[in-house]
């Protein structure tokens, strides 16, 4: 991998999204890309504007809820939250990638001893 | 649940597009505001927060795009893309759209107007009860007959019944009229399998000699002549003199199979005498096999039955053969063959509009070229640009099948406006669900089909190539000129069988239309009237009807001679068979038959029939004379070769008591009497003052008068009605017209195999034509260079036109060919040709070729027109 970015994942964006929102209440759609940036250490290959298709998308099956507001310093935005339908998603996919990951990881980790025995 | 709710909001998506975009432009902006506004507390200058900001977001119309698809239904929204895009192109060329949507609509509206036609009269199944399993022979029966094979074939038919068409006058109207009667067997109800209406149909207890006079009506005579009275049942009409009580009334469906026929009463009540005899042979039965029986079966089951009637009555029955046909065969063979050729030319008007379409699109494809090239270089996908052409000639493929199917039911009822005779007793030829959706489902596979090619072609353009031939114009290269040709030729092979098919009916017509029909057609009318039984079932009273008649009709002002007796090409026919004064007796099965005429009055001045031998028939030869016959050609020909027939005797075969001899006294010229088509079969004619067949009670009347007679029919009719008040006059025509009515199925096949034709050849010429417009237009350059290098105006004429004529050469080549290897499918619709008639195919050749070069010809002016300059400037 070295310098360049992580490129996301099918999916894995709609899972950051509820689980930002999850974290931090009601997000405007800058936000939300910029604290998936901070929390990623600027890891992750985003264009923000790829964002909005997940929203519409996350939006669309209930799982979040949108209305416009005001942002802290005055600016018309639309803000997001997660509802509870959205929640309950958030934990199952929560699992599953913790369960995809941790097998994962032991899959890897299989092959790289594979050599030594 | 989740599915659902997505669903719903996808599709409101697609509804609600441009509110939508609005509101995802406000928040995408107000994402950038609050990014710059974050990059300008971190200390950037305004322009570089605000390119720092439009960098981190990405491209923009990449994020709209990806937030469309993910709301919509993207595939839909293309659609609707590429179909909005699809009418701009199609409006903006209208001369391209209507040209394609016009030939793709009458390739689609002439199969689809056959196809009904074809569906209606073969492919439908008959309206009665499991018609598959219903049967008939060519032979015709007399009622023992059915009723014998009706009790010896128990083992393999279920039922069985007949009918014969005759003729009744009805005179519960305003005047008398004819209504055609089924004379019928009780079992024609039961093998049919069609409950009355009304009432009930008749009983076989009704169905016996000295019966009642009950009567069952068929709607279309029942709505028409009684009003469609529901409570008809039990109430009495007069029919030929008796009152009969109707006891049914049948469904509008329901027909019998090869007769229109109004009403319906029993052949034994009615006419007992015919009923009785095994001779005649004048029923149409049908037959219902048992469930399980192969018709096979049936038929091994029916030698044996025509081998025991055989032995049992050989004068009558000698030589029986039976060969069953499934009824639905029986009933459409007559037209089918007729109908699969024309079905046949449709497809092949229909390939040519395909080929034509396709050509079109490829013509256009090709200018369209650059334009694709731009879209494929600015990112186009290929399947994306395959996609949009293909929604583009499937929009137009459907637009012509739309119109195609509106022609369609225009040349449908076109159709069976003028539909031939043995069409006459089918009343529901419609459009019907499954011709609209073969039809429309032929449109879209041609549009997808044909339009394949050339939006494939289209696509695979090399860009980098394509591009860097800048200004010049980017030509189809050479795969897509030998595609256009090819397609051009087949089309011109294709159009060339349907001339040839068109060109040996049409001359096969002419032939028919120069035979002699052996009499003279002109200024004769002619009528026929059936003395009812009631009143003259003895001879004596008939003579003297006949005779009174005569003399009346002779007298009217305007009428030259009259006569009583059957016209030709009339269509009813009595044979007998004949024995001969002086040679070796002939046992009774093996006389021969001939053609027997009674008549009264000059037969043969009248019909203008040359004598040739002997004297014509005379007032003299009266009942209580020696008995005189007069013959014609044929017959002398065939049984008195070498002799003189005159002087000589003969007699009906198959009498009874004493021989009554009769003397030929002439010979009079041959005439054709079924149609032009046949020849004259031998005839016998005798005076009806000396004929002892008190049966003969159908007759034609016939006048000639010195001009047209039309205006004569009022005072015929006073004449009849002044003798009897109670008979109608049937099938009041001019022989001219009887022989155009003879001519008529020739004529509708002919017309429409030519409209088909023409068509084809309309639409090949149209294709060609488009090749070399587009050929000379793309060689603009090169025909610049030629005159200027110093060819000259016939040089440039001469090489387009060659090409031309390379190209009609192989399409005519190939058609002939073609032609050779289909029109013998047609010999049974031809007359006096072979179905590879030299002079029907040298004159199609040479027609086709002709139009082939004029079409070129335009073109290749243009060619000519071409100045060099300009054309070496031309890009």
């Amino acid at each position: 991998m070295g310098d360049s970015k992580l490129d996301l994942l099918q999916g894995t964006l709609d899972l950051m999204v509820l689980q930002t929102l999850a974290a931090m209440g009601s997000l405007h759609g800058y936000g939300i890309a910029r604290r998936i940036e901070q929390v990623s250490g600027d890891q992750v290959l985003l264009n923000q504007g790829t964002i909005y298709a997940s929203l519409v998308r996350l939006q669309q099956r209930g799982w979040i809820s949108a209305e416009w507001g005001t942002s802290e310093n005055n600016r018309k935005a639309k803000f997001y939250s997660i509802t509870k339908a959205g929640r309950k998603q958030l934990t199952a996919d929560a699992a599953y990638w913790q369960r995809l990951s941790g097998v994962m990881g032991r899959v890897l980790a299989m092959q790289d001893g594979g050599g030594k025995r | 649940m989740d599915t659902l709710r997505q669903a719903l909001n996808r599709l409101r998506a697609l509804f609600f597009r441009r509110p939508l975009d609005e509101e995802l432009d406000a928040e995408m902006a107000s994402h950038l505001d609050l990014a710059i506004e974050e990059n300008r507390r971190r200390g950037l200058s305004p322009e570089e927060a605000r390119r720092q900001a439009l960098i981190r977001f990405g491209g923009v119309e990449q994020a709209k795009e990806r937030h469309r698809d993910a709301r919509g239904i993207p595939a839909l929204e293309i659609l609707l893309q590429d179909l909005r895009y699809a009418i701009r192109q199609l409006r903006k060329n209208p001369g391209f759209a209507c040209t394609a949507i016009l030939t793709l609509a009458l390739g689609i509206g002439a199969n689809t107007a056959i196809f009904t036609v074809i569906n209606a009269v073969m492919l439908r199944p008959l309206p009665y009860a499991n018609p598959q399993e219903l049967v008939t022979w060519r032979g015709n029966e007399s009622q023992l007959d059915v009723d014998d094979i009706r009790a010896q074939s128990g083992s393999f038919f279920s039922a069985g019944g007949a009918v014969n068409p005759e003729v009744m006058d009805y005179t519960g109207g305003t005047e008398p009229i004819g209504v055609h009667a089924g004379y019928v067997d009780a079992g024609l109800f039961e093998v049919l399998g069609v409950p009355a209406m009304l009432g009930r149909t008749l009983l076989p207890q009704e169905d016996v000699k000295g019966g009642p006079r009950v009567v069952v009506l068929g709607y279309p005579f029942w709505r028409e002549y009684l009003s469609g009275d529901r409570n008809i049942v039990g109430k009495t009409i007069p029919l030929s003199g008796n009152s009969y009580t109707v006891i049914g009334v049948m469904p509008e469906r329901f027909a019998v199979p090869e007769y229109s026929v109004d009403l319906f009463v029993s052949l034994r009540m009615v006419y007992p005498e015919a009923a009785a005899y095994r001779g005649v042979h004048f029923m149409r039965s049908y037959w219902r096999l048992k469930p399980g029986i192969t018709i096979a079966r049936a038929a091994t089951g029916m030698a044996a039955i025509d081998a025991r009637l055989a032995a049992s009555y050989p004068s009558e029955e000698k030589g029986r053969h039976t060969a069953l046909v499934p009824l639905q065969e029986w009933v459409t063979g007559e037209v089918s063959s007729a109908l699969w050729v024309l079905f046949g030319a449709v497809c092949v008007v229909l390939l040519i509009a395909c080929a034509n379409f396709a050509g079109l699109l490829m013509a256009r494809t090709v200018s369209r070229r650059r334009e694709m090239v731009i879209r494929a270089a600015l990112g186009g996908g290929r399947g994306r640009l395959v996609r949009q052409a293909l929604t583009e000639c499937t929009l137009l493929a459907m637009l012509g099948g739309a119109a195609g199917l509106v022609l369609a039911k225009f040349g449908t009822d076109l159709l069976v406006a003028a539909k031939p005779a043995a069409l006459a007793h089918l009343n529901s030829i419609a459009m019907d669900i499954s011709v609209l959706i073969s039809g429309l489902a032929v449109s879209i596979l041609t549009g997808l089909l044909f339009g394949l090619a050339p939006a494939w072609s289209s696509t695979r353009a090399d860009v980098a190539g394509a591009m860097k031939e800048e200004g010049r114009t980017v030509t189809s290269g050479p795969a897509g000129h030998a595609f256009r040709r090819t397609l051009v030729i087949a089309e011109l092979a294709l159009a060339m069988v349907l001339l040839v098919g068109a060109g040996l009916l049409i001359h096969s017509f002419a032939r028919l239309r120069s035979v002699d029909p052996g009499f003279n057609p002109s200024n004769v009318i002619s009528f026929f009237i059936q003395l009812p039984a009631a009143r003259y079932s003895e001879i004596p009273k008939q003579t003297s009807f006949r005779r009174e008649l005569l003399a009346r009709l002779n007298s009217l002002p305007g009428v030259d001679a009259a006569m009583v007796g059957d016209p030709p090409l009339n269509g009813s026919e009595v044979t007998h068979s004949l024995a001969f004064d002086g040679r070796p007796p002939v046992a009774e099965g093996d006389q021969p038959e001939v053609d027997t005429f009674c008549v009264m009055g000059d037969y043969f001045r009248v019909m203008q029939i040359p004598l040739h031998a002997g004297r014509a028939l005379a007032d003299a030869d009266r009942e209580d004379q020696p008995l005189v016959a007069v013959i014609n050609e044929v017959m002398a020909r065939k049984y008195y070769a070498g002799e003189n027939p005159i002087g000589q005797r003969i007699r009906w075969g198959h009498e009874a008591g004493p021989p009554r001899w009769m003397t030929i006294v002439g010979v009079v010229g041959d005439v054709k009497q079924y149609s032009l088509a046949q020849p004259a079969e031998p005839a016998v004619f005798t005076p009806f003052a000396q004929s002892n067949e008190s049966w003969r009670r159908w007759m034609g009347v016939v006048v000639r008068t010195p001009g047209a007679s039309a205006g004569l029919i009022p005072a015929l009719k006073a004449q009849v009605w002044s003798l009897d008040n109670q008979i109608p006059l049937n099938r009041i025509q001019s022989m001219d017209e009887l022989l155009q009515l003879s001519l008529a199925e020739r004529r509708f096949n002919m017309l429409l195999l030519g409209l088909f034709a023409g068509l084809a050849l309309t639409l090949a010429v149209v294709g060609i034509y488009g090749v070399m417009s587009y050929s000379v237009s793309e060689r603009t350059h090169e025909i610049g260079i030629r005159m200027a290098v110093g060819a000259g105006r016939s040089d440039v004429l001469k090489m387009v036109m060659g090409q031309g004529a390379r190209l009609a050469g192989l399409g005519v080549a190939i058609g002939i060919l073609g032609a050779i290897a289909l029109t013998r499918l047609m010999t049974s619709l031809l007359f006096g040709i072979t179905p590879t008639d030299p002079a029907t195919f040298i004159a199609v050749a040479v027609l086709m070729v002709a139009v082939v070069l004029l079409a070129c010809f335009v073109p290749a002016r243009r060619a000519t027109k071409v100045d060099p300059t300009v054309a070496l400037r031309y890009e």
